[in-house]
């Protein structure tokens, strides 16, 4: 498999978050793996403490013009995730658009990191950057509820809801999309929560189809860092072998998550000391 | 295996030299890996072009903080290659030291790289640094045969010498060195080089002794970037598996590079197309399709034990 993926996220030294947490899964999963950090930080910010350095619109410029330079800006995925500053991120989309140009069927995927839980924890202005410039030029996205209502501007109450939603965003850009957790009435019980994806097709005969899948996940009474990470480089893997097959690409990413989540959290739990805030 | 690696060294987006080279195969091999990025380049510095920025000695410091005031500044290995400037090598210094009174038995693995062939390509003025600061506090160091008789003084013509030059740097800090290449003949002709290694082993009795190795490595026809960032590496890993046993860490090593290598140079050919020379970008390292080899390296040299010798 020669497959390379260009992912702009941030580092840290210690921990599994941004590039960080991207990168290994992908590159054991056979990924060439190109990473811009777009920070460098001690550790993600959820620890008591945190420092680092931010890289600047013009740094990843800088980065992206030595690989130009060079003619090996050819990539088969692009991969972003959170980001703090619009005018990174305006710098993102050209980068994408001119790797775009160099290979068309290149595919973006974007976790369109806003918020959760009712409230935006990015500068509000980064919103429009991603309604307007971001989510049409991306393939595959990664929203979770409260993404999904502000980029369409329509709440999801029930299932049909999510469906509309997961439709216009379908019409603003990306082919695929996975709402990646929501707060519907779960049929297995309020110890899961539900998740959608949605996934528009062109069958040979020209004609167009879109698969919708369902899938009920166990809730763990934890917060993890750095697991909207590791989905969306899992999606993108696993919808690379099964590109026109959401359910299995959707069952294998939702299934290393949970083993993922649960090896984490029998090893945090097997300490002496609490570590889950270190 | 609870096994944590600080490693500062370079990141490139593309290709594999430092942090880049280094770091999958050891989390692969089962390492937690904190990585310290002391710049982030588009590229190795050997491709016509190359663009980005360089960490300052006080970001570095910064960085450390950050992990210092979680208290989670608690290593098994450290891990440091190419540095192109003083007063970060020195900042570098601090922080081992640092770690190693937190954890005494920290091991700093070190490739103190200066240069090969006859030439320095790093500022002069790091000798002094690794000399006097750096080569004394590491464990396991990687020189190549012009790094070693820099850090000693002691000019290589035979196998004698590179065994003196070995104890010179023993005395210096590390137990464990290994002379990563030489231009000493091997006794399997000239497509091989030869490299040797030594490892301080205190015995029961509370003997000094030593066990000293030389391996004939084929060579290969073309320059390779990295290699000595992955050999560093999977020296730590397998001097961590083997600590009493250089002979079958060495082995393994050199397995791992010689499969790496073996698949880069046929991908790299291939890509070049017949009659041409491949290009430092078709010559980057296969590291992610070497997997399987990184994880279990089937042997394909074997070390010969030179002499045991008291001290």
């Amino acid at each position: 498999m020669e497959c390379r993926v260009l992912s702009i996220q941030s580092h840290v030294v210690r921990g599994y978050v941004g590039n960080k947490s991207a990168s290994f899964p992908l590159q054991v999963l056979g990924f060439e793996v190109d990473s811009i950090n777009s920070v460098q930080f001690s550790n993600h910010t959820g620890y008591s403490h945190w420092k680092g350095q931010v890289l600047t619109a013009d740094e990843l410029h800088v980065l992206y013009e030595g690989i130009k330079l060079n003619n090996v800006h050819h990539y088969d995925y692009v991969l972003t995730g959170y980001t703090r500053d619009t005018s990174f991120l305006e710098m993102v989309v050209d980068i994408v658009q001119e790797l775009k140009r160099a290979n068309p069927s290149l595919v973006y995927v974007c976790d369109p990191v806003l918020g959760d839980h009712g409230s935006m924890y990015v500068p509000q202005n980064l919103y429009p950057v991603y309604k307007n410039k971001v989510v049409p030029v991306a393939d595959i996205i990664t929203p979770n509820q409260f993404e999904a209502e502000l980029l369409t501007g329509k709440n999801i109450s029930t299932e049909k809801d999510a469906v509309e939603v997961m439709d216009l965003l379908h019409a603003m850009g990306p082919d695929t999309v996975v709402i990646t957790s929501s707060d519907l009435p779960p049929r297995l019980g309020d110890r899961f929560l539900v998740c959608l994806g949605s996934q528009r097709h062109v069958r040979p005969d020209g004609s167009r189809t879109t698969e919708r899948v369902r899938m009920e996940v166990p809730k763990v009474d934890a917060v993890f860092v750095g697991t909207g990470d590791l989905f969306a480089a899992m999606l993108l893997a696993w919808t690379h072998h099964y590109p026109n097959d959401l359910k299995t690409a959707c069952e294998k990413t939702f299934s290393v998550m949970h083993h993922v989540i649960q090896r984490t959290i029998s090893y945090a739990h097997g300490k002496k000391r609490l570590v889950i805030n270190a | 295996m609870e096994c944590r690696v600080l490693s500062i060294q370079s990141h490139v987006v593309r290709g594999y030299v430092g942090n880049k080279s280094a770091t999958f195969p050891l989390q692969v091999l089962g390492f937690e890996v904190d990585s310290i990025n002391s710049v982030q380049f588009s590229n190795h510095t050997g491709y016509p072009h190359w663009k980005g920025q360089v960490l300052t000695a006080e970001e570095l410091n910064v960085l450390y903080e950050g992990i210092k005031l979680n208290k989670v500044n608690r290593y098994d290995y450290i891990l440091t290659g190419y540095s192109r400037d003083k007063s970060f090598l020195e900042v570098v210094v601090d922080i081992i030291q640092e770690l190693k009174k937190d954890n005494p038995s920290l091991v700093y693995v070190c490739d103190p790289v200066m240069g090969d062939h006859g030439a320095m390509y790093v500022p002069e003025n790091l000798l002094p640094v690794y000399k006097n600061i750096v080569v004394p506090l590491a464990d396991i160091l990687t020189p190549n045969q012009f790094e070693a008789e820099l850090l000693t003084g002691r000019k290589m013509n035979k196998e004698e010498d590179a065994l003196e030059v070995m104890d010179l740097l023993h005395k210096m800090g590390p137990q464990t060195v290994v002379l990563t290449s030489t231009d000493l003949p091997s006794k399997q002709g000239d497509q091989f080089l030869v490299a040797f290694g030594s490892q301080k082993i205190v015995k029961p009795d509370g003997t000094n002794t030593s066990q000293k190795i030389c391996i004939d490595i084929p060579k290969v026809d073309a320059v390779f970037v990295g290699t000595g960032d992955l050999f560093a590496a999977m020296l730590l890993a397998w001097t961590h598996h083997h600590p009493k046993d250089l002979k079958t860490a060495c082995e393994k090593t050199v397995s791992v590079m010689h499969h790496v290598i073996k698949r880069t140079i046929t991908y790299a050919t291939e890509m070049a197309g017949p009659g041409k020379r491949p290009s430092p970008a078709q010559l980057e390292l296969r590291m992610v399709q070497s997997k399987a080899d990184i994880e279990d390296p089937a042997i394909v040299v074997e070390a010969k034990v030179l002499q045991k010798s008291l001290h």
